[in-house]
């Protein structure tokens, strides 16, 4: 077995291959001690084929318990190698033993989705750790899980399909699988990668997965019918469909109190809604229609703008370009530095750049709003999509002002309308008919 | 569903005004106009009701898939030109005057065609979306824009500057018999009833339009307050003077606290999106009308996929919406929107009355289907005639 092993890898140095011997038989016995808990190793079969090593014993060890598999097909022996197990052949029948090292024990705090008063437990980079949380969290016995195993993916990327089977539907169920099969990237190392992988259009304006490390809005979503993709090595997991207001809803909006939760989503909206449209509608009323505002804003708008020597959209191109470069920079830079890197940025786009008469002080005022804005929105993709989209409305106001603004508005609404999640409608408001479905059938109540 | 069709109800009721309704009827307040709207909102009503009730019959089918079912081909696809027709130059019409509002009043400066080329692509791009979509949007861009609407419309009538005497002078007309072409007119204001010709389509088998009471509510609301408040404003007599009415009357309007003084600009940027709306609808129901004559494109309401078809009709429409910029003026448009509000009113009245006779039709043939099995106790035509 041994050489053939090594043939298979190629033989690596840090293989172990070892054929131990002690005293009264022979085993062979090989394992990547980097990837295995040595501990367990020991305990599992070092001592019970070294110490205390009776054969009957031992022989009815390997049959009988948990931890080892039957492995008799040479082919699969690199492959269960290289996912962390011991091979040990005795007695000329071959046998694989767990002792994946597990770096974590316990689940991480949350990192990007922060929440004052729900869970604050997140998504490990181990798959049957998070497992583990969904199947605490989401007790349900129609808990639907599925290996999705793809023999020609090289990291050997496990991923797993989670649903509730009675709530799920059918059709997007059969979607989602089919979409994954497509998948055809052969190393898949974060969940962001595989949303990219299966959102069909590439150069789509808004995400149609959504990517969260909160075990508590995966389980609410299960609970909705929606589907669930984790992959091995991610503390994110996937969750489709989604509707547009999903990526503007906190878990906290869930725990907080009625008006309070309220107020906190109307506030994201209009954050979205500012930091959208801020910008082009400086450009707008500067350059196009001074007239709209009241006469003593506009003088007020002017007259910051008097020292200023370039047209308005050059002004805003500028600003938007150097908080777009510090929010990257603190993003990107080690913590220590990170923060000098905001305080270095934040005089430069504060005083100077409004003293040197660079730009405006209501510019200054625009752009702050617009990054503040930014941050309120609760998931990190959906606020990337706004930065950029953002853009489109700059280049828009440019050209034509306020009415190209307003145009640009409805057709981003006829955009989001026209969008499909996995099937279903990405941007409309109060569908419930699944909701009266699941009336009329009471069974579907019960789960969850 | 049935609250989409509502949102047709609305924005059409809304859309009055870019039609230049109020105009015409204000040309016509001291002959008969007044008196041509009692009697346009009962005639507006009953069409709206008794096409509702037809459609309601046959859930599921656009009016393409109701003419193929009882009209020979041919027929069919006649009326189906029809319906493009009408419904692309309702589109036009809009298109067109919304633009040239924006001109005089938003960007003066900028070339007429700039301003009818933005509109025009993002009316190409929206209407060229399925059904479904454009369904969807109607909805948001309604609950968006029209509550500051119903606000400006209120804060119009509580304005101090309204002058009620001047209104009910004008009352007063409702003894005069009423004008032919102000009733015509005045009717529209009930139209968005008829966008179910096509998003028929969308309706679930048994659905049961509720609340219609809302449809005479809404119209006579959106019909008085379009017509009464310019006259508040301007006058008997001045009020006569201007094309595009309520843009000059929202201009009589002033928010004392807002970032925006003159509430004219607020309405315009309102009415942007319901012009566009409105466009999107119109030109969308020609284009799904025109798919319609070919037997190449069975009518498919949820295709996130645009065909390329969509595209190309809706440049087409997009282009005759140019031509038409080019030769014509607001007054030959004024003229073309007279012809097509009379020509729509009676296009209407057709169209009732073929459903009614469709649903006829549906009655006998099941009748007939139904009589049968009695007789002979065949299985298999007992469950086609059920």
């Amino acid at each position: 077995m041994l050489k053939e092993v090594r043939d298979q890898l190629g033989n690596p140095d840090d293989l172990i291959t070892e054929t131990m011997d002690n005293g009264y038989t022979k085993m062979e016995f090989c394992f990547f001690p980097g990837m295995c808990d040595i501990n367990q190793v020991k305990d599992g079969i070092l001592v019970p084929f070294s110490y205390r090593f009776d054969p009957d014993e031992f022989r009815r060890m390997l049959h009988a318990d948990l931890g080892f598999i039957r492995a008799d097909k040479p082919e699969e022996w690199s492959g269960l190698l290289l996912k962390g197990f011991v091979l040990l052949q005795y007695e000329g029948e071959t046998f694989a033993f767990g002792a994946i090292r597990k770096m974590q024990t316990k689940p991480d705090p949350t990192q990007v989705e922060a929440s004052l008063q729900g869970p604050q437990s997140a998504y490990t980079e181990d798959l049957d750790l998070n497992l583990n949380l969904i199947r605490t969290l989401y007790n349900s016995k129609s808990l639907g899980v599925e290996w999705h195993e793809k023999n020609d993916i090289a990291s050997q990327s496990r991923i797993m399909l989670l649903y509730d089977r009675d709530k799920v539907d059918p059709t997007t169920l059969k979607e989602v699988r089919s979409r994954l099969d497509e998948v055809d990237k052969n190393l898949i190392l974060a969940a962001g990668q595989l949303v990219k992988l299966m959102s069909h259009k590439r150069h789509r304006m808004f995400p149609v997965i959504l990517v969260t490390e909160r075990p508590d809005r995966t389980a609410m979503h299960l609970n909705k019918g929606k589907i669930v993709i984790m992959l091995d090595g991610s503390r994110f997991v996937l969750l489709m469909p989604v509707r547009f207001f999903d990526f503007l809803s906190a878990m906290d909006d869930y725990y907080e109190p009625f008006w309070m939760s309220r107020f906190l989503i109307v506030l994201r909206y209009i954050a979205m809604l500012l930091t959208l449209t801020l910008p082009a509608l400086y450009i707008s009323v500067v350059s196009y229609n001074p007239e709209v505002f009241r006469v003593q804003l506009a003088f007020t708008i002017d007259g910051s703008r008097a020292a200023v020597p370039y047209p308005s959209f050059i002004e805003v191109l500028i600003m938007l370009f150097m908080i777009e470069a510090l929010i990257e920079a603190s993003i990107r830079l080690p913590r220590f530095v990170g923060s000098t890197a905001a305080t270095v940025g934040g005089l430069i786009l504060g005083q100077a750049a409004q003293q040197a008469a660079l730009v405006s002080s209501i510019m200054i005022i625009v752009t702050s709003v617009v990054a503040i804005s930014n941050f309120v929105i609760p998931n990190s993709t959906f606020s990337y999509f706004i930065r950029v989209l953002k853009y489109l409305f700059v280049a828009v106001s440019i050209f034509s002002g306020l009415i190209g603004v307003v145009v640009t508005l409805f057709m981003l609404i006829v955009y989001l309308c026209n969008m499909r999640s996995f099937g279903e409608p990405y941007f409309a408001l109060f569908i419930n008919e699944k909701k009266k479905k699941n009336k009329r059938n009471p069974a579907h109540q019960k789960a969850g | 569903m049935i609250r989409f069709y509502y949102y047709h109800v609305v924005y059409v009721g809304l859309m009055n005004i870019m039609m230049l309704v109020p105009a015409l009827l204000i040309s016509h307040r001291f002959s008969g106009g007044v008196s041509a709207i009692p009697l346009a909102i009962a005639a507006g009503t009953l069409i709206a009701y008794l096409t509702s009730s037809c459609f309601q019959r046959f859930p599921g089918l656009g009016l393409p898939e109701i003419f193929d079912r009882f009209l020979p081909r041919w027929l069919a696809c006649f009326l189906n030109g029809i319906g493009i027709v009408i419904w692309a130059t309702g589109g036009i019409i809009v298109l067109y005057s919304y633009s040239n509002t924006i001109g005089l009043f938003f960007n003066p400066e900028t070339s007429p065609y700039i301003n009818l080329t933005i509109m025009a692509i993002a009316c190409i791009w929206a209407a060229s979306r399925c059904s479904r979509s454009v369904q969807f949007t109607n909805e948001m861009l309604l609950i968006l824009s029209t509550p500051m609407i119903f606000w400006i419309l209120l804060k119009a009538m509580l304005s101090p500057w309204l002058d009620w005497d001047a209104i009910w002078i004008v009352a007063n007309q409702v003894t005069k018999p009423p004008s032919a072409i102000s009733f015509y007119a005045a009717t529209f204001v009930f139209s968005g009833a008829m966008n179910a010709t096509l998003f028929n389509r969308l309706t679930k088998p048994g659905y049961k339009l509720r609340y219609r009471w809302i449809i005479p509510l809404i119209g006579t609301m959106f019909l008085l307050v379009s017509f009464f408040v310019p006259i508040g404003f301007h006058g008997t007599q001045a009020v006569g003077n201007y094309l595009y009415i309520w843009s000059v009357t929202t201009d009589c309007l002033i928010m004392k606290y807002g970032f925006i003084q003159r509430v004219l600009y607020l309405f315009l940027l309102l009415y942007t999106l319901l012009s566009l709306l409105f466009v999107m609808n119109t030109w969308h129901t020609a284009m799904e009308f025109f798919k319609a004559c070919f037997r190449r494109y069975p009518p498919a309401t949820d295709q996130p996929r645009v065909p390329a078809v969509n595209w190309y009709v809706c440049i087409a429409l997009a282009a005759i919406t140019f031509a038409y910029a080019y030769f014509t003026n607001d007054l030959r448009n004024r003229i073309l929107s007279e012809i097509w509000l009379v020509s729509r009113f009676f296009i209407e009245v057709i169209l009732t009355a073929l459903l009614l006779l469709f649903v006829y039709m549906d009655r006998r043939s099941k009748q007939r289907r139904r009589a049968p099995p009695k007789s002979s106790g065949n299985p298999a035509s007992k469950a086609t005639g059920s």
